[in-house]
């Protein structure tokens, strides 16, 4: 199976800030996208099971290469890497249309993708790169069985799950429920400093003379506050059980929440 | 200038959810700023229930029977359809508001690729701003990104867009008087990239989803297990709320991933939020944070939950959670 | 592995494989820690842990599936460990020091025979010099063994050995030529644990590192293989002595690891706790002891990592740099972790917190592998040596 998995870094959870031109602040150390770990472990089961390889496909600065590092270590075969000046301050539109258009440069049976991205990405890029290419998109997946030709996704609904089905080559996007990601050994980090990061400009993709990145951005960010404050924390200790449910009623009547 | 559609989701009953209820007025009041007509949407295999309850808040609602969408999923069918109807329309919408469910960010990333305009994902307010600083007239868009850390205002930067609503942040308010439904036609789309679906399993769920609720009786590591859980539904029951939980408790398979509240699972913004037993580690705290009242009940002071609640109890949650189910009956009987 | 770093600079690798044990130490390892000091149990979850991520194959050469890292690697590995768990960190360290005879005197078929095993993490091996006569003074060393035919007779007994209970490898130090010079009466062997007449005597109950299993070993007239000797009769001291020298390191890593655990949780405590409605972190007296304990450490850390560079490379006075590097680090972890203590105050004393177990784990590091008294006689003696 030759599968793709597009991965974002993006900052570390908690560490996340904007900087003086409104944009995220790429210096602050990257990991992949935490929802971008569950899609690779399932490519890397499916690659156990059926053989095959994955390839990692990211749109990022050039400079970041820590987390594509790790991704590799965890297993995956190599690493394409779409990075243009162009791009900084790219919006989710642009970032589908790159994407797709990498994917055009590539071969695949499946591309997974993971939910939404801890720093404010919505989980719409999956949706509209396999709309532009053409492909079936079979989402919120819990889990992916592929079979000849086509691929089985239990999908997440609101009252429950829907089977679905489609032909190959197709676009799934996953959720944590596909399984925890595995560490990467000590003997995949070594080996990862050997596997192939491919860069390749907008150019290179057939994106030369087209409307995307920052330049082109369909969004801009006008103001960034910190949150109101929540003021203090009211703290009961040392009360018995009656006592405690009496001040929690007495809070939320006193809040007028009941 | 094109006007606003909003294109209303259908649950299993066949009416329209709570969300696109909202999503529906949080669109006719930024078309009453932007004096943009503000029309409503449903697509479906059987649309004209959902497209009646969406009267209540549009003065035209269009209503597209898609009888593919019985086998297919329903985000690449509506976007189909809709962009079909953008199509045809006099005048294609300048702004599609969508609500921020599973199936309306598909849509909302299907009709992207198809219209070719941006996203703003995670609408926590609207409101319509003339144009100012290089940016036309248009809507202005509140999100709460790195989990809610920062607020942040964001418009588009042409005069076109889709917004995607997240749950509990408009109040829905129905017209003085009900608007009408318009049926349309759109060509059955051939679809490219068929999806079928083989099968819908339907597993419990009683209550209000979690996004929706006003009231969320949350559980983690401290509950023990899934009888724990119990007390907490019964709490739930008695404030007209959901039950929700920490990825702790969904690990170790007391409850549903459905429930999930944090980082890699569901954000909400309740009225009240009622922690039991959770730390209020951040892969958690970020999914909860923004809730109106926070009252965290904890064994451990230094939980990190007890820095950010409103009201924080230290004490054994087995005990408190009884007593508090005792109070709140004693109150309403 | 890439080539050593210019002094005080991790190559890529280095950096990566330190990071990644120290993300599986946080999420995996620490989360433990106080339950495997409280149990005083092993911790075989861990262990399997670490075989699976391939860190105990670290110190192994890749022809028998190990990963061929340098000590500064395993340096790394040991201190990240620590710095979580004192005890499963020595679980490296342990195996490092019990397989340095092998790798630095075995033959080709003992390799192979024996080290995939270990570098798999599968089999663990336990190093037994000590006895209860004999300490400090390795060479006075009793257990004996007598050759007959094709194999040895081993009988007395081995004190302190750290996972002697868990162990299938035991090297064993024996006597066999009592008649010899101190330095050539003793030689090495392999003995394997399933090996009829061997036994566990005693298990200690300890101060610190509690779940390591520390070992009394009974040796009953085994019968040893003359193919599990190590090197000729009569190399068995100074096998011991050049093997101290390469594990030493081992030890210091696990010291500025335990030094860097108490020093991070007194530095968040000191952000935390308020007293005079202030953090006390904002108290010079507090802000000093950190101080400290800071300076301490990350000398203690410069000092091992130039160390392990140093022998490495093949530097012709090792034991020097492996001395000082255990002397440092044993002596800069009882400090740090005791001022750590203090900085918590009472709550400190408790073991609702960390640093009381972190205070009792430092305390090994300046005993064993030569106590600091050993490290400095061996130091003085090299630096007489220079100047005499």
């Amino acid at each position: 199976m030759r599968i793709v998995v597009l991965v974002k870094p993006v900052p570390d959870p908690g560490e996340e800030r904007l900087g003086a031109d409104g944009r995220l602040d790429r210096s602050v150390s990257a990991v992949i996208n935490g929802n971008d770990e569950y899609v690779l472990e399932a490519a890397l089961q499916l690659i156990d099971a059926n053989g095959g390889d994955v390839t990692l496909l990211s749109m990022a600065p050039a400079g970041i290469t820590d987390p594509i590092r790790k991704a590799l270590a965890m297993g995956a075969t190599r690493a394409v890497l779409v990075s243009d000046p162009a791009l900084a301050g790219a919006c989710a539109w642009s970032t589908a249309q790159v994407l797709a258009a990498a994917l055009q440069t590539l071969e695949y049976d499946l591309v997974l993708v993971g939910a939404d991205t801890s720093d404010g990405g919505g989980g719409v890029v999956g949706a509209a790169v396999a709309t532009l290419l053409h492909r079936p998109y079979l989402s919120h997946a819990r889990k992916i069985e592929p079979f000849e030709g086509g691929v089985r996704v239990e999908r997440l609904s609101a009252s429950g799950h829907d089977v679905l089905e489609a032909a190959l080559p197709a676009v799934v996007g996953g959720t944590q429920l596909l399984g925890e990601p595995r560490y990467p050994t000590l003997r995949g980090i070594m080996g990862a400093r050997s596997k192939e990061i491919a860069i390749r400009t907008l150019a290179e993709i057939g994106l030369a003379d087209r409307a995307v990145g920052g330049a082109h951005a369909t969004t801009a960010l006008l103001d960034a506050r910190p949150p109101a404050s929540r003021g203090s924390t009211r703290v009961v200790r040392g009360a018995d059980p009656a006592a405690a449910a009496a001040a929690i009623v007495d809070f939320l009547v006193e809040r007028r929440a009941i | 200038m094109g006007g606003i559609w909003v294109v209303g989701e259908v649950d299993g009953a066949g009416d329209l959810t709570k969300l696109s209820c909202e999503a529906a007025t949080a669109a006719r009041l930024l078309g009453d700023a932007a004096k943009l007509d503000v029309r409503g949407v449903v697509v479906a295999a059987e649309p004209d229930a959902a497209a009646a309850n969406m009267t209540a808040f549009l003065p035209v609602v269009i209503a597209v029977r898609a009888p593919e969408a019985l086998e297919r999923p329903a985000a690449a069918v509506v976007a189909a359809r809709v962009a079909a109807l953008a199509g045809a329309a006099a005048e294609p919408p300048a702004y599609v508001v969508v609500g921020a469910t599973l199936d309306g960010r598909d849509l909302a990333g299907a009709l992207a690729a198809l219209l070719g305009v941006g996203i703003l994902v995670g609408a926590t307010g609207l409101a319509w701003a003339d144009a100012a600083d290089g940016l036309p007239a248009g809507p202005r868009v509140e999100m709460q990104p790195f989990g809610g850390r920062v607020v942040t205002t964001s418009a588009f930067t042409g005069e076109r867009g889709i917004i995607l609503l997240r749950p509990n942040m408009v109040a829905a308010e129905p017209l003085a008087a009900p608007g009408r439904v318009e049926a349309a036609a759109t060509q059955a789309i051939v679809d490219p990239a068929p999806v079928r679906v083989v099968e819908r399993v339907v597993t419990q769920s009683t209550g209000p989803a979690i996004e929706d609720a006003r009231v969320i009786v949350a559980g983690g590591r401290g509950v023990g297990g899934p009888d724990g859980f119990s007390g907490l539904a019964d709490l739930a029951g008695l404030l007209g709320g959901a039950v929700g939980a920490t990825r702790a408790a969904v690990d170790a398979g007391w409850v549903d991933y459905a429930i999930q509240i944090g980082q890699t699972g569901k954000t909400v913004k309740p009225a009240v939020y009622l922690a039991f037993g959770v730390s209020g580690a951040i892969q958690h705290k970020v999914g909860m944070q923004t809730s109106e009242i926070i009252v965290a009940v904890n064994r451990d002071a230094d939980a990190p939950i007890g820095e950010f609640a409103d009201l924080f109890v230290v004490a054994d949650l087995a005990a408190v959670v009884p007593a508090l189910a005792s109070a709140l009956r004693a109150r309403a009987g | 592995m890439t080539a050593a770093p210019a002094l005080g600079r991790l190559t890529d690798d280095q950096r990566a494989i330190r990071d990644a044990v120290r993300t599986l130490a946080r999420e995996r390892v620490a989360p433990r820690a106080a339950e495997i000091d409280r149990s005083a149990t092993f911790p075989e979850d861990l262990r399997a842990l670490l075989a699976e991520q391939g860190i105990l194959g670290l110190p192994f050469p890749e022809r028998f599936g190990g990963l061929g890292a340098d000590l500064l690697t395993v340096c790394l590995a040991i201190e990240a460990l620590s710095a979580a768990c004192a005890t499963t960190g020595l679980i490296l360290a342990i195996q490092e020091l019990g397989a340095l005879p092998l790798l630095l005197a075995g033959t080709e078929e003992q390799l192979e025979r024996f080290v995939p095993g270990l570098a798999a993490g599968r089999d663990l091996v336990a190093f037994a010099l000590t006895e209860a006569d004999a300490g400090s003074d390795a060479a006075a060393v009793r257990t004996r063994a007598i050759r007959d035919g094709e194999s040895y007779v081993v009988s007395g007994a081995k004190r302190f050995i750290s996972h002697g209970s868990v162990a299938h490898l035991v090297i064993v130090f024996a006597v066999t030529d009592p008649e010899a010079d101190r330095r050539c009466r003793i030689s090495a062997f392999v003995v394997e644990t399933d090996s009829p007449g061997f036994s566990v005597s005693r298990l200690e109950h300890k101060m610190g590192i509690r779940g390591s299993p520390t070992a009394e070993l009974a040796f009953d007239e085994v019968r040893v293989p003359i193919a599990n000797r190590i090197g000729a009769e009569g190399d068995g001291f100074d096998l011991a002595m050049r093997t101290l020298d390469r594990s030493r390191p081992g030890i210091a890593a696990q010291a500025v690891g335990i030094a860097q655990g108490a020093l991070d949780a007194a530095a968040a405590y000191a952000g935390q706790r308020r007293q005079f409605g202030r953090a006390i972190g904002e108290f010079q007296l507090v802000q000093g002891l950190l101080a400290d304990m800071d300076a301490r450490t990350e000398a203690a850390r410069q000092l091992l990592y130039t160390a392990c560079d140093e022998i490495e490379r093949g530097a012709p006075d090792a034991g020097r740099w492996s001395a000082l590097c255990k002397l440092v680090a044993g002596d800069a972890a009882m400090a740090v972790t005791t001022d750590a203590v203090q900085v918590f105050g009472g709550y400190g004393y408790l073991d609702d917190f960390p640093v009381e177990r972190m205070m009792r784990d430092a305390k090994i590091t300046q005993l064993y592998e030569g106590t600091q008294q050993i490290q400095r006689l061996v130091i003085a003696r090299a630096l007489l040596a220079r100047n005499a």
